[in-house]
């Protein structure tokens, strides 16, 4: 695999960093990563990952793009208000980078889909919102002994970690072994 | 903003793994309080006793994810089952018309004063679940009281204890402000 011309006058400033460079920028374009969730936490990832030059970019989410959403994820416009999160973020991708390959999931993860599609991944990146999915995410992620990078927010605070058991780090089970109990967790 | 920055955080270590650079969060917690302008570091260990990863592992399989985190809270889940919430529900057009008819009733906002800040029904008093246990004293028993919160779980949550402290002329708004919103009044915004 090669950089085109274009490509490598797009990511020179990345081309000129000793800890990146020509192999570091292969390294992006081989590369492929699953985003679990197009809204608050997807909507960065998928726009500097993508501008980064990651190769591929698959995005999982079920929803549609709502007013509500705008004030914080910034992928969707006004004009995406009722079109899947998928389909939104994947345009404003690929309109700052056509060199990625953006592959859409539309639909909610779940235990019979989730391991065919992580196996066709190198990173898991999680910015879902729910424990369920948290814990599928996590579970799956070390089952196909995926590194799964965390985020989580609450309120005015943020917690991020990469799990990955198989090079001798925790899971998120380590760090919470069971979800709060269902009438205490915030809606 | 704050998804802005947890979600650029994870997409340089994303970008790390690729490169096999730099030194990774494996077994570190980022711990970011927007409001003290604060980043920890904390570090994690490997859970010998870990259901997934740990030494005897029982989780060997996916599970079933909805199961797995519906675990009620233990006392909670008695008293729950005798309580008859339906009888105890008020659709929002009724409301409507008790109000419009001008009878003289408490109509309860059991949300926070945040919540209260966007919109709150006309005539209503603002009783925050939060610091209700203060508020009950100045309820009078003789009255009837509508309690309303957002989508209404809440507002059930304050009757229950008002039924438990003896009060019987009692509705809980089903579906809250949010479908008082949409139903009846047109003008209120919708958070």
């Amino acid at each position: 695999m090669a950089l085109t011309n274009e490509e490598i006058n797009r990511y020179t400033r990345h081309l000129t960093l000793p800890e990146i460079g020509m192999e570091g920028q292969l390294k992006f374009k081989e590369a492929s990563m699953l985003l679990i969730g197009a809204g608050g936490l997807g909507s960065p990832l998928g726009m500097y990952l993508g501008a980064a030059g990651i190769g591929k970019l698959g995005i999982v989410d079920f929803d549609v793009v709502d007013n509500s959403n705008l004030q914080r994820q910034i992928a969707h416009s006004v004009a995406d208000i009722g079109r899947p999160k998928v389909e939104s973020i994947k345009e404003t991708i690929l309109a700052g980078n056509p060199n990625v390959e953006v592959e859409v999931h539309n639909t909610r993860l779940t235990r019979d889909n989730i391991l065919p599609l992580f196996e066709q991944y190198d990173v898991i990146v999680d910015g879902s919102d729910n424990f369920e999915t948290r814990y599928l995410v996590n579970d799956a992620a070390y089952f196909t002994k995926t590194p799964l990078v965390y985020g989580s927010i609450f309120r005015f605070e943020g917690q991020i970690t990469v799990f990955h058991p198989s090079h001798e780090g925790p899971c998120y089970r380590c760090l919470y072994s069971n979800p709060p109990p269902a009438n205490l967790v915030p809606s | 903003m704050l998804p802005g920055i947890v979600g650029l955080i994870q997409a340089t270590e994303a970008l790390k793994l690729i490169l096999e650079k730099g030194k990774n969060l494996v077994g570190r917690l980022i711990l970011f309080d927007a409001m003290k302008m604060n980043f920890k570091n904390v570090k994690l260990e490997r859970d010998p006793n870990c259901d997934l990863c740990g030494i005897q592992p029982t989780i060997t399989e996916l599970i079933d994810y909805k199961a797995f985190c519906e675990i009620p809270m233990p006392s909670a889940e008695k008293e729950d089952d005798d309580f008859d919430e339906e009888s105890y529900s008020i659709e929002p057009e009724e409301l409507a018309n008790i109000l419009n008819a001008g009878k003289e009733i408490a109509l309860v906002d059991v949300r926070e004063q945040s919540e209260w800040d966007i919109c709150y029904i006309e005539n209503a008093q603002l009783m925050p679940l939060s610091e209700f246990d203060e508020h009950i004293s100045s309820l009078n028993r003789d009255e009837e009281i509508y309690l309303y919160c957002y989508k209404g779980t809440r507002s059930m949550k304050a009757l229950k204890q008002l039924h438990e402290e003896g009060f019987t002329k009692l509705k809980s708004l089903t579906g809250g402000i949010d479908r008082w919103a949409e139903e009846i009044d047109s003008d209120m915004p919708r958070y």
